[in-house]
């Protein structure tokens, strides 16, 4: 249903409209019951291409029509020669160009085109293309035909650095060309592969068993031609900023294939007689094989999620059967197995210590540069620079400004924070109608960083107070962190994934607008909870606190709940482990 | 909090015109002008919108339930006394092809009689809007059917005899599976990699691979990944944070489909929507959205067209309201986002789909 202008018109012009969709009626009707009667006959001869064809031309969305109009020119070529069979489709193409030129967007007719100029015996591939150039020339975004063209030259083996002059030629004509840069992504990697990575040490060398996860456009670029695509992009984004084509090219040539999937942490404690894993990427434990082995025994544990509401999650946990590691005096070995994505973590319980653990920290994974490639240094420096100088012609042009913040995370989160934080600033006053999600992307760099920092330190305390924060993210991060402090922010619930701070012995929470404490589920180490001028209203809010063992102390002071009769007695009835009460 | 108090003044001054919006809808369920002739083939799913569209607008009591449901039952291909059709069956889009009017079985055999697979989806929705317990639809044979549609490559038909295949069908077929709480009817993992497949460099899905990213397939991706359950298994952290990114940039005021294309009053569900189900719907400007869709209202026949200033049509009418309904217009029914009904329907659905777990549970027990 496309966009229809609206006319006026007066009552005779109405009138005579009128008449002639009743004639254009009947002659419809009559042509179908027609065709239908010689389908029904088996008849496929000349005078049922011509009743199709009157139908199609006014309707060219009656798919049972084109299936019968194939059939007999299927029936055709079974009892023509080869001439005339040429003669019968190129008939067809010129009929396809009439009902393409009425409605260049039909679904129908452009499945037809394709069916046919795959059956022709003698194509002419170049009239294709030129048809397809006159069709972009009137409408350069039209899908149909762009999809057309690509069949056409699949079809005909036109080589792809003949397609990749074509793009140049579009890009080079008009910059804001979309759908050419779109092409120019699918053409680029198919003629300058970039030579695949060397395996990693992790990794096993992979058994029969089903692939993973098909890539989708991983096919990345050698790094001789990316160079030269960065002067093309670049050359587009100067000579008009504003168009977003070049920019999301640009980002794409920036980009990075995904990291490897793998076990980034595996924890375990004696005291609890529990073991703790974090992958990369969320996961069901059961159905990708999650499998422990202790001292050279696999064992038999049941993996659950650290809350019933998450089937999907990156963080799995097992107990381990009482007595296997709790004497201290014993080093034990554990080894937890990926088996989907063949890899695994080792893990060595040393004698004399409660617990142990081995990862891969956020900062040996760049995790938060994932972005951006592994381009050498100067490469990212000196598109940095580029992008710099725009932006001092081009002070308020958000994509100039979201590409550097990206190009700044890629080079030093930690280093660039303070040119971060000032041109995210610019960005919600540019591009206004997005503030709020800039405000969340910027509340998760702030939290990126903050756990950089803390592994900088070599510290197990996460602190960001006073950031604004109205939600929290890369908590599967945070599965050794002993102290979290995330007072004086807008956060309205610890959510389920909350729960994956396994270690927690220390929450403050100060200062927010929390309602909701799902997230504090079956902590086993948990000891103190500050929740001081929140907004926990109920009793019933409280229960997930009954769960972790250790509560001692509860800081409730200027919530809601407070105010409730007896809440003493209901506390100590609900949370008999806790001392210390401050109400 | 003072953000939320300014745009409900706002939300003030730009009226809602309800009553004019349900008319529109009664007269596209009556007659159609002839300029719709060519969809004549499809008009399922146009029905599919009046219905949805007066549900959204709590106005279904217009509709004579019974005399549609029936009609819609009359669109089913159903399977023939020796079942040799099984892998057409499904629903048709209307009496176009001159099958007698049937709501009961036994199918009639005719070479070019076969369902739709949006029409298998358009008319189950009606069923369900219209309170229909779906007791009259042969579910093994639509099954059948659809099973018969799906590629190697993944993708789906839209008939048995042969059409193009793209991500539009993989979505119609989920949300059949999904209503029919029987996901026999496709191979999912083939369904996974072909959307897979589809994303694009610049993190928007396309028709099919190497296809350009645009707001329609992008939704048809990201929702059947929703119904399927297997949002998070089959795109990673990364990706699906690039997929929201590109999504929130459609807006411009109102959203558009692809990049530097006009905005058009339906891609404020499209890409509405998909924001929703990856949770940052809560990100774009409501203000301005609804004043773009409201700017496509028409004040006279009622119903909303892509642009300002063009007719109306039943499609965008009804998106229009789902993206009103999305911002959280007061008047208008919440809607599903992933199955595209309200979810008034949808608790109806799920109330059904109990009933025939429970019965398939004391069946059992009897054996």
């Amino acid at each position: 249903q496309h966009g229809r202008v609206k006319i006026k018109s007066t009552a005779q012009q109405e009138e005579e409209k009128r008449k002639e969709r009743e004639k254009k009626l009947k002659v419809y009707v009559a042509a179908r019951d027609a065709c239908f009667s010689k389908r029904k006959e088996g008849i496929m001869d000349d005078e049922a291409l011509q009743l199709t064809q009157q139908l199609l031309s006014s309707n060219p969305d009656f798919a049972t029509l084109w299936n019968y109009r194939r059939e007999i020119l299927m029936h055709m070529e079974t009892v023509k020669d080869e001439d005339q069979v040429q003669k019968i489709y190129e008939t067809e193409l010129s009929f396809l160009e009439s009902c393409l030129k009425v409605n260049p967007k039909s679904y129908g007719s452009w499945h037809q085109r394709g069916w046919v100029s795959a059956r022709l015996p003698r194509p002419d591939w170049a009239r294709e293309l030129s048809l397809c150039d006159r069709c972009l020339s009137l409408d350069d975004r039209n899908f149909h035909c762009w999809d057309y063209r690509r069949m056409v030259v699949k079809m005909s083996g036109v080589p792809v650095d003949q397609e990749l002059g074509f793009t140049d030629r579009l890009i080079g004509s008009n910059f804001s060309n979309y759908s050419s840069w779109h092409y120019r992504s699918t053409l680029l990697p198919l003629l300058h592969p970039e030579s695949p990575e060397p395996p990693s040490p992790s990794r096993e060398p992979p058994r029969s068993s089903p692939p993973p996860s098909p890539p989708t456009q991983s096919h990345r670029v050698c790094e001789e031609q990316l160079l030269k695509e960065y002067e093309l992009v670049q050359n587009a984004f100067f000579t008009d900023p504003n168009d977003q084509s070049a920019w999301f090219y640009y980002r794409w040539l920036l980009g990075r294939a995904e990291r490897e999937e793998m076990i980034s942490c595996v924890y375990v404690s004696r005291e609890v007689e529990r073991v703790a894993v974090a992958c990369s990427r969320p996961v069901n434990a059961q159905s990708v094989g999650l499998l422990l082995v202790l001292d050279g025994q696999p064992q038999r544990v049941e993996w659950r999620s650290v809350h019933p509401q998450l089937k999907h999650s990156p963080v799995w946990i097992c107990d381990l059967p009482p007595g296997t590691i709790s004497d201290v005096v014993n080093e034990h070995n554990l080894t937890v197995h990926w088996t989907e994505k063949h890899t695994h973590r080792d893990c060595a319980l040393y004698t004399g210590r409660s617990e142990s653990w081995c990862r891969d920290s956020a900062t040996d994974q760049e995790l938060f540069r994932s972005e951006l490639s592994v381009e050498k240094t100067s490469v990212l420096q000196s598109e940095l620079q580029s992008c710099n100088q725009l932006q001092e012609l081009e002070p308020l042009n958000k994509w100039c400004l979201l590409t550097i913040i990206l190009l700044m995370r890629a080079l030093d989160p930690l280093g660039y924070e303070k040119e971060t934080l000032a041109h995210f600033r610019t960005l919600k006053e540019v591009d206004s109608m997005r503030s709020a999600y800039y405000s969340d992307l910027c509340s998760r760099f702030m939290i990126e960083n903050t756990i950089l920092k803390m592994e900088y330190a070599e510290v197990r305390v996460f602190s960001i107070s006073d950031k604004n924060l109205t939600t929290l993210c890369h908590l599967d991060q945070l599965l050794l962190v002993t102290h979290i402090n995330v007072s004086c922010n807008q956060l309205q619930q610890l959510p389920p994934h909350f729960a994956m701070l396994q270690c927690l012995e220390v929450l403050e929470a100060d200062n927010n607008s929390i309602e909701d404490l799902e997230g504090l589920h079956h902590l086993p180490k948990l000891e103190e909870v500050l929740l001081k001028n929140n907004k926990i209203s109920t009793l019933a809010d409280l229960q997930p606190l009954a769960s972790c063992p250790k509560l001692k102390r509860l800081d409730l002071r200027g919530n809601p709940v407070a105010g409730t009769a007896n809440l003493e007695v209901e506390l100590a009835q609900l949370l008999p482990s806790v001392m210390h009460l401050l109400l | 909090m003072a953000e939320e108090e300014s745009q409900s003044e706002e939300f003030e001054q730009i009226d809602f015109l309800r009553d004019r919006h349900v008319r529109f809808f009664q007269r596209t369920l009556q007659v159609l002008p002839e300029r719709y002739a060519s969809l004549e083939t499809t008009r399922l799913t146009i029905i599919f919108f009046a219905l949805s569209g007066l549900d959204v607008l709590d106005a279904l009591d217009v509709v004579d339930r019974n005399v549609m449901i029936e009609w819609i039952y009359s669109l089913q291909v159903l399977p023939t006394e020796e079942q040799s059709n099984l892998s057409r069956c499904g629903f048709r889009g209307s009496s176009h092809i001159g099958i007698p009017y049937s709501t009961k079985g036994p199918g009639v055999l005719h070479p070019y009689d076969s369902g739709h697979v949006a029409m298998t989806y358009t008319g189950l929705c009606s069923l369900l809007i219209l309170g229909d317990d779906l007791s009259r639809v042969n579910k093994q044979a639509c099954l059948a059917g659809l099973r018969a549609l799906q590629l190697e490559d993944g993708s789906f038909y839209a008939v048995p005899e042969g059409s193009e295949n793209d991500i539009r069908f993989i979505y119609c077929a989920a949300s059949i599976c999904y209503m029919l709480d029987d996901w026999s009817g496709m191979d999912i993992q083939k369904a996974i990699e072909y959307i897979r497949g589809s994303l694009s460099y610049d993190s928007g899905f396309g028709q099919g691979a190497g296809r350009e990213s645009h707001g329609g397939w992008t939704y048809c991706a990201i929702a059947s990944l929703c119904l399927m359950g297997r949002l998070e298994e089959a795109l990673s952290r990364q990706e699906l944070d690039r997929i929201r990114r590109w999504c929130i940039m459609r807006q411009q005021t109102g959203f558009h489909g692809r990049p530097n294309k006009p905005v058009d009053t339906c891609y404020s569900f499209w890409v509405g929507a998909t924001l929703e189900l990856l949770d940052v719907f809560q990100y774009t400007n409501f203000d301005k959205n609804r004043s773009f869709i409201l700017s496509t209202q028409d004040r006279l026949v009622g119903g909303f067209s892509k642009w300002p200033d063009s007719h109306p049509d039943p499609l965008h009418a009804y998106l229009g309201l789902c993206g009103l309904s999305l911002i959280g217009e007061p008047s208008l029914r919440k809607v599903h986002a992933a199955l595209n009904i309200t979810q008034r329907a949808f608790q109806h659905l799920q109330q059904l789909q109990q009933t025939w777990r429970d019965s398939t549970v004391s069946c059992s027990r009897q054996h």
